[in-house]
């Protein structure tokens, strides 16, 4: 039989066609073949790889930032979670749809869920019978969101999906010792901000938002379907001004997937760990920090301590504060906190007028300009002084009697400052002022800085204010640090530390650089005798004077006391450096308080802030040598 | 009659076929068939492991009377100093009990002792497992932890009639909550990859960033307890190496084991009293 259909294919022509239409077809396909395999090999396996691999994004753990000593003050927490690799249970999806299927076989069609529900009902299952292991080994009740679960699967498959966040070190234990290694349960670490000294400096540090969409430098696989893991952002303080450098670079990984989105064991993919980013290191000093706050306790206000030959900050504070640690990951802003003004960096956005301590500028104008001389420049003070038609009081209603530079600085006499600035002038007081850097804000490296601070002149009354005449009550009035002019407590400690150098400005810096050198500006152009005078006044006002509340014993000092009002709220101010001798230490600090307190005045309120910050100073500082003076201090 | 070519063929058709029926026989008849084959195997492990016993009787019986007349001194020695040891123990229980009674305390979870001995050892680099010559006959459970005289030898993981499979510490797939000596923060410890033949070696994974270890200043790893499994001080070697992850979360580095781990022929298996606790 077989012999007699060879015969027949062998005669019959038709076949012959029919075998050649064959090989044609097959040459077909060879061709095609050939053409995609050698010709087209690139684009499908571009095409394959972009269909068949994943890109998974972590972001690295921010860098610290320390303290002057390497204190960190924001550190990484270790944030514990118990995850569950979805990626690796298929098979028991499909086992448990299986199950659930024939469970409603004999259910009526219309009453059914369709397949999709029961996908979900079975991956909730299978994510709830993993859940409940957890819960027999810590002993929680926990349940799975289904919803949550459900978005998961289909927008980030390849990532855990967290069952457990944030367990205590005990659950922890617990979990690594109970769960088996192969398990699709892990332990899954991240990390999140930590703020070891909680609301020590929250302002100065800032804090973090959530990052959805983290950046990826230098990673391949742009083009693949990616996964990011979510990061931070610095959204305030010193966490946002160097973000880019406490940004960690950012990790990941490209996985192998089949067609429904589960990862396929493969080697030989990129991979790269996250690495921390860079630390920061701060001039603040933590010690010093808390002292001031903890002095500043229950009060609202601001205190800022430099140091003096350098710039750097030692301290800055503002009160009424809050804890950033209460606000990782997720900022959560709550009505009161809104409400108390917590948000404000007073140290830096308050804006305060000067009280009078800014009559260490109208001193330094009057000298400059020759109006006040020393030795004979004296005022009688009654109490007040008659300016025009208007009385101007002096703070001691009964009046001070007669004083020189030296005394009316020490009693903070008005009426002195009232008379020689109103001989000095408007403008050349004005014009000190600007040159001791109050017209400009510091350029910290902090955000939102005050960018407008104000010294009133008749120039700036004309362009600003309403009524638009400079009086001699105008004069009057910013001579004694009252009126228009506004300062932020950062501007008032830098005044400070430029007149312990015997210069006109300091730069303030947050950033600690082992033995920086001195910052060198202009000097203050005054002759050394009336120098003296003003740090003379001042030591005299430390020691026995108006600010002598912020005396330590053992360190000698130069302090300024002063009172202002803001609208209904009163200011307590009082500013000082240490040691006189050889000055170190530059300290402003401003408390608000209410109008009905009779009391309120920088050397009550404000003194035991800044001694307390002096005292922790003294008692952490190794003292250079001392240099004697050539006044009478006591 | 089938063709000559499928006859010579048929033992591999009938392996074929048996194989892909053993792919379709329910989970409960393959794991029931595993089981019986391992309580058929396990006369099998216990005889040779006897007959070493024997053979290694017979080897020590070989020694000459000077030999054995300096073992028994050396012995004896061992045997006071443990004496010593068991009386300090004895009072240090005796002042536990004290305190706990005074302080209305709880008592600790406790354990049954169960010595066993090693029937076979598996060190390969996939096995790191033991065989000993106890199970369910002695009461011991899935999960109870293994002890030897350095520390931790392991967890037991297969419990059969009259044998038991013990994880070894070495293992890559035994993981514990440890703690640094005198620190009760929990570090992850895991066996690792170990080869034949070379020091037994683990792993430390979240270990704090103000824990320090060299290889010249090692660091003591014990049990932290906080898992429930394992006691509290418990030894597992010693730390000797730590590298800060590159996330800078933690350190992770690398444990110095026991090497009596490679030579074991006792173990105590610490059969928890009550064992719904663990």
């Amino acid at each position: 039989m077989s012999r007699l259909i060879e015969t027949h294919r062998a005669r019959n022509p038709r076949l012959l066609l029919f075998h050649a239409f064959v090989v044609g077809l097959v040459l077909m396909l060879l061709g095609k073949l050939t053409y995609l395999q050698f010709w087209q090999t690139t684009l499908y396996s571009e095409k394959a790889r972009v269909q068949n691999q994943r890109r998974v994004i972590v972001p690295g753990p921010r860098g610290n930032i320390y303290d002057r000593d390497g204190n960190v003050l924001v550190g990484n927490r270790p944030r514990f979670s118990v995850v569950l690799n979805l990626a690796e249970l298929r098979s028991e999806f499909k086992a448990e749809y299986k199950k659930i299927e024939a469970n409603y076989a004999k259910v009526a069609p219309g009453d059914r869920p369709n397949d999709n529900q029961m996908a979900r009902i079975a991956r909730a299952s299978v994510a709830q019978h993993y859940l409940d292991q957890l819960n027999f080994i810590l002993n929680r009740h926990a349940t799975v969101r289904t919803a949550d679960l459900n978005r998961h699967v289909n927008q980030t498959l390849l990532l855990p999906y967290v069952l457990l966040d944030d367990l205590a070190p005990e659950e922890y234990a617990r979990l690594i010792e109970r769960l088996q290694v192969t398990s699709p349960l892990q332990v899954y670490t991240s990390s999140t901000r930590y703020y070891p000294y909680n609301a020590a400096a929250a302002h100065t540090l800032g804090y973090t938002g959530v990052n959805n969409d983290p950046e990826v430098e230098d990673f391949e696989g742009e083009d693949l379907l990616t996964f990011k893991m979510k990061g931070l952002f610095g959204r305030g303080g010193l966490e946002k001004i160097f973000d880019e450098q406490l940004q960690g670079e950012t990790g990941g990984a490209i996985y192998l997937v089949d067609p429904a989105g589960y990862k396929v064991n493969s080697r030989d993919l990129p991979h790269r760990l996250p690495v921390q980013g860079h630390n920061i290191f701060t001039s603040l000093d933590i010690d010093l920090q808390q002292a001031a706050e903890k002095a500043m306790e229950g009060r609202m206000g601001a205190a800022v301590a430099l140091d003096i030959q350098t710039g750097e900050v030692l301290v800055l504070a503002s009160r009424p504060d809050y804890d950033p640690n209460t606000r990782v990951p997720n900022l959560a802003p709550e009505q009161d906190v809104e409400k108390s003004g917590v948000w404000l960096n007073r140290a830096i956005q308050g804006q305060y007028p000067p009280g009078s301590t800014f009559k260490i500028i109208t001193a330094i104008a009057g000298l400059r300009a020759g109006s006040i001389e020393p030795a004979s420049s004296t005022s009688d003070c009654p109490g007040y002084l008659m300016v025009g038609n208007r009385r101007f009081p002096c703070h001691l209603h009964s009046g001070h009697g007669r004083r020189d530079l030296v005394g009316a600085l020490r009693d903070s006499c008005n009426v002195f400052f009232f008379k020689y600035g109103l001989e000095t002038g408007p403008e050349l007081i004005a014009a000190e002022a600007r040159r001791f850097g109050y017209g400009h804000p510091t350029g910290i490296e902090l955000p939102f800085e005050f960018s407008r601070p104000r010294v009133a002149d008749p120039a700036w009354k004309k362009l600003h204010s309403l009524d638009k005449t400079w009086f001699p009550g105008d004069t009057a009035n910013i001579a004694i640090g009252q009126g228009d002019t506004l300062i932020t407590p950062l501007q008032a400690a830098c005044m400070v530390a430029s007149l312990a150098r015997g210069e006109i400005e300091t730069k303030p810096t947050l950033l600690h650089v082992a033995n920086r050198a001195p910052q060198r500006t202009a000097p203050i152009g005054l002759p050394p005798r009336d120098y003296a005078a003003i740090l003379q006044g001042m030591a005299q006002c430390y020691a026995v004077g108006t600010g002598r509340f912020a005396r330590v014993e053992g360190l000698s000092g130069a302090a300024k006391s002063g009172t202002a009002q803001k609208g209904r709220i009163d200011l307590a101010w009082l500013v000082a450096f240490a040691p006189l001798e050889n000055p170190q230490i530059a300290v402003a600090v401003v408390l608000e308080g209410a109008l009905d307190d009779d009391n309120f005045g920088g050397g009550t309120y404000a003194a035991p802030v800044v001694k307390a910050i002096l005292e922790a100073w003294q008692t952490k500082s190794e003292r250079p040598p001392v240099k004697p003076v050539n006044f009478k201090v006591n | 009659m089938l063709p000559k070519r499928f006859d010579q063929a048929r033992p591999f058709a009938t392996l074929g076929f048996v194989l892909l029926g053993w792919l379709f026989v329910p989970l409960v008849l393959k794991t029931f068939t595993r089981a019986t084959f391992f309580e058929i195997q396990a006369p099998l492990t216990v005889a040779d492991s006897f007959v070493r016993d024997l053979q290694t009787f017979w080897s020590n019986r070989l020694h000459s009377k000077d030999e054995l007349l300096k073992a028994g001194q050396q012995v004896a020695g061992l045997a006071a100093q443990y004496d010593f040891s068991v009386q300090q123990n004895e009072q240090l229980q005796a002042e536990i009990l004290r305190l706990e009674n005074l302080l209305k305390l709880p008592s600790m979870p406790a354990f049954r002792y169960e010595p066993a001995r090693v029937a076979r050892r598996d060190f390969s680099g996939w096995w790191q497992r033991m065989i000993i010559r106890k199970g369910a006959n002695y009461g011991i459970t899935t999960g109870a932890p293994v002890v030897f005289a350095g520390g931790v030898a392991g967890r037991v993981t297969e419990v059969y009639r009259y044998t038991a499979v013990v994880d070894l510490i070495t293992s890559p797939t035994f993981r514990l909550a440890a703690s640094v000596a005198g620190d009760s923060r929990p570090i992850s410890y895991q066996g690792g990859l170990n080869n034949s033949f070379k020091s037994p070696r683990g792993t430390v994974e979240f270990v704090p960033l103000d824990i320090y270890a060299t290889r010249g200043v090692t660091k003591r790893l014990v049990t932290s307890g906080l898992g429930g499994v394992f006691p509290p001080g418990l030894s597992l070697g010693e730390i000797s190496s730590l590298e800060l992850s590159p996330d800078g979360l933690f350190k992770y580095g690398e444990v110095s084991l026991d090497e009596r781990l490679g030579s074991l022929t006792e173990v105590t298996v610490l059969v928890p009293l009550n064992p719904e606790e663990f």
